[in-house]
């Protein structure tokens, strides 16, 4: 089947005054219809600008967005002109940002903000929109709606924001929505209503979904497919079974080391990954997670991994050594440093 | 005994109160203070008596003589040597200082809003274009638009020298081209010496077509323009640039740069406002080019990016209501200071053209009478001043407050 996207190396730099920092390095991935993916990986590590750079929202310059292609519904996003870009953006990718708290203009009501869109890409009249921004607002569950549409931002509180937020990228049925660790910001039972409303949105609708997070926990619940970044490129990809299951890499096996489980017998320690992620400025010539690895080898500092299939169909790992790692090595490799 | 039943409390969510806009939550909170609304009363009361007199109360200013009557006290009764009321006063023409106050006012007054509106406009648009152009990059439409308006601009000067108007229109010509061709000149090294030879043929040909030498200076002046033109500016430069200028009108003292503007363009009404609008403009362009900085990192310009929106829709509707606060507060306090300098202007003779009520011209007029003790010729226009710029003054404090985002929880 014809994916939705297919990115083929793409690759973000940014120049700036101590040199040129390289934020996304070369990922490829297809992403099906309806798809649920969870793209994970720790701040800086490259998940936020690979979004921005599918919709060119970064800024040209400082930024430099490079690919052999990023094909998205039958045309390459990259060559398409900025009138052209712009019609993709809100209508058939839409996105939904961090911050609640910002991410709605505070001197517009909500309702306008929502009809917006609407107006731009539907081409809808004041009135439609409306209607339709008040069912929006009804499907994502904000309360007494109607009277809600002419509130201000600032009425609202952060759950509700995001909620409106999710309205307004909803609005023109885009293929796909990209969701930028949306419920970061928010308490832990607003996180779980906006992760229930997006899957069962994502049900509805059948579009396809990106959801960045840093949370380990919350992919494992919603996403099809995983993609573990770190410092600008994929090391592993692979179903949610694969990933948790199977896990390959070593930092995938530290991050999931790190979160504490129920299961868990009484006094097992939780792994931690010592250091700190590369500097983006300066990689590394071999694996970029290389200096904070447990089971490193002369090959890891000279060569650069590459993806891999390792084990089933659809799982790839970039790592040189995936075939001798495993949990129990990793928490006696790390168990002594703790 | 009767039970009486608990009454009902209705529950309201607390987040839903009463829905009011930003600028009626503003407008209560001004009302408020009591400074702000004296502030605003003194501001109403000249306006309307500036107006009122302007429309309803016929003056005229060459007839206004009375030589019966020359540096008289004020006097509030009709006696037989004194039958006219003055109740400021008359000056040393015999024209009563009260009706001149207030036809001054007019004066005074629409100078202040002309140059801050002057100001205002230009300054902001400025801002607005410098500040978000740092943050986002122009596409081809805005840089041909940007190249072509310098082109004109910077063609002025050989068509001004060669008295052929047409030149502005080929200088802006080759501003387009420098757009229009810059991928194709994208890997020629010799781009600034081709425009440089363009912008020479330019100004050559159609100097030689009055006069030899006008056809030289002609040339020259085209070949620095081309040398300018060669290669599109980016928003960056564009705003680095725009800046820098306003740096250049900012390092002169504003009175001296207006009494400059003023000697250059010839005294009047009318060149006063003009002076004093291009000195303000600087404040507004780096407010509004600060504001619009901060305003464009925040997620909601991004988020409106995201949903396919234009530079030009993000401009105007998203980042410039959010950064209108601070500039109608600087704009309120701007009037104060135009009103100054106008009065300025005046006492200089710059502004209003002598019979013309002016309140800086009456001051002016008057102050070498002090001596002799005609103290009312120069306590009322300068009265006058004093109360409308400290008008405007608490008006502008006020709004300040009341406009404050951290002050709109109470």
């Amino acid at each position: 089947m014809e994916p939705l996207m297919r990115i083929s190396d793409l690759k973000t730099r940014f120049h700036t005054q101590d040199g040129i920092v390289h934020a996304v390095n070369g990922i490829s991935y297809d992403m099906h219809v309806g798809e649920v993916l969870g793209v994970v990986g720790e701040s800086g590590c490259g998940k936020s600008v690979h979004a921005l750079s599918i919709l060119r929202l970064i800024p040209i310059p400082p930024g430099e967005i490079e690919a052999q292609e990023v094909w998205f519904a039958g045309r390459d996003l990259l060559k398409l002109n900025d009138s052209e870009i712009r019609q993709v953006r809100g209508r058939e990718i839409a996105m939904v940002f961090q911050d609640p708290m910002s991410s709605l203009n505070p001197v517009y009501t909500v309702g306008f903000q929502i009809s917006e869109a609407l107006m731009l890409h539907k081409g809808m009249n004041k009135k439609q929109a409306r209607e339709r921004a008040l069912e929006l607002l009804n499907l994502v569950g904000i309360p007494e709606a109607r009277k809600r549409l002419d509130n201000y931002p600032h009425q609202f509180s952060g759950g509700m924001r995001q909620r409106a937020m999710i309205a307004m990228a909803l609005s023109c049925e885009p293929k796909l929505l990209i969701a930028d660790e949306p419920t970061t910001a928010l308490d832990v039972t607003i996180q779980a209503q906006i992760i229930e409303l997006v899957i069962r949105l994502q049900e509805e609708l059948g579009m396809a979904v990106m959801w960045i997070t840093h949370d380990l926990g919350i992919v494992a619940e919603m996403a099809k497919n995983i993609n573990v970044m770190y410092a600008g490129f994929i090391i592993e990809r692979g179903s949610v079974h694969d990933i948790y299951h199977q896990t390959r890499h070593p930092y995938t096996l530290g991050l999931l080391g790190s979160l504490p489980s129920i299961d868990e017998a009484p006094g097992t320690k939780l792994i931690s990954i010592p250091g700190l992620p590369p500097d983006l400025i300066g990689l590394p010539q071999g694996c970029p997670f290389f200096a904070r690895c447990a089971f490193r080898a002369e090959r890891c500092r000279l060569e650069r991994p590459v993806l891999e299939e390792a084990g089933s169909p659809g799982h790839t790992v970039a790592c040189w050594r995936w075939q001798e790692i495993d949990a129990e090595k990793l928490r006696k490799a790390v168990g002594g440093a703790l | 005994m009767s039970t009486q039943l608990p009454e009902v409390e209705v529950l309201t969510d607390f987040a839903v109160r009463e829905h009011r806009s930003l600028w009626l939550d503003a407008w209560r909170r001004l009302k408020a203070s009591r400074t702000a609304m004296l502030g605003l009363v003194i501001v109403a009361v000249f306006l309307l008596s500036a107006v009122g007199a302007h429309f309803f109360w016929n003056y005229d200013p060459k007839m206004d003589l009375d030589y019966n009557a020359k540096l008289r006290a004020p006097n509030l009764v009709s006696t037989p040597e004194k039958p006219t009321i003055h109740i400021f006063g008359t000056d040393k023409l015999g024209r009563d200082i009260f009706t001149r106050v207030v036809h001054g006012g007019w004066n005074s007054l629409r100078v202040g809003l002309v140059a801050v509106g002057i100001s205002l406009i230009i300054g902001c648009l400025l801002g607005l274009f410098a500040g978000f152009f740092e943050s986002f990059d122009m596409n081809f439409k805005e840089k041909l638009v940007l190249m072509s308006g310098l082109g004109l601009a910077l063609g002025l000067l050989p068509a001004w020298i060669a008295r052929q108007w047409f030149q502005v229109l080929l200088f802006g010509g080759l501003g387009a081209a420098s757009v229009l061709l810059e991928k194709k000149l994208a890997h020629f090294k010799l781009t600034r010496l081709l425009f440089a030879l363009a912008g020479m043929l330019l100004g050559g040909v159609s100097g030689l077509l009055v006069a030899p030498l006008v056809g030289l200076v002609c040339a020259v002046v085209g070949l620095m323009i081309g040398i300018l033109l060669a290669k599109p500016v980016n928003g960056k430069a564009f705003s680095s640039i725009t800046m820098r200028i306003m740096d250049i009108i900012l390092s002169f003292p504003s009175y001296l740069l207006a009494i400059a503007i003023v000697a250059f363009l010839g005294p009047g009404l009318e060149k006063g406002m003009i002076a004093i609008g291009v000195v303000g403009i600087p404040i507004y362009a780096r407010l509004a080019r600060s504001a619009v900085l901060s305003v464009s990192q925040k997620e909601y310009v991004l988020a409106s990016q995201s949903v396919g929106e234009g530079h030009g829709r993000i401009l105007f509707k998203h980042v410039l209501p959010n950064i209108l606060s601070p500039i109608i507060v600087q704009a309120t306090m701007g009037l104060a200071s135009a009103i100054l300098s106008a009065a300025a202007l005046g006492f200089l003779g710059l502004g209003a053209i002598p019979p013309e009520p002016e309140w800086g011209a009456m001051l002016g007029d008057s102050y070498k009478f002090l001596s002799s003790g005609a103290w009312w010729a120069v306590l009322f226009p300068g009265l006058a001043i004093v109360f409308s710029v400290l008008g405007f003054n608490l008006l502008g404090d006020g709004l300040r407050d009341a406009l404050d985002p951290k002050m709109r929880a109470k």
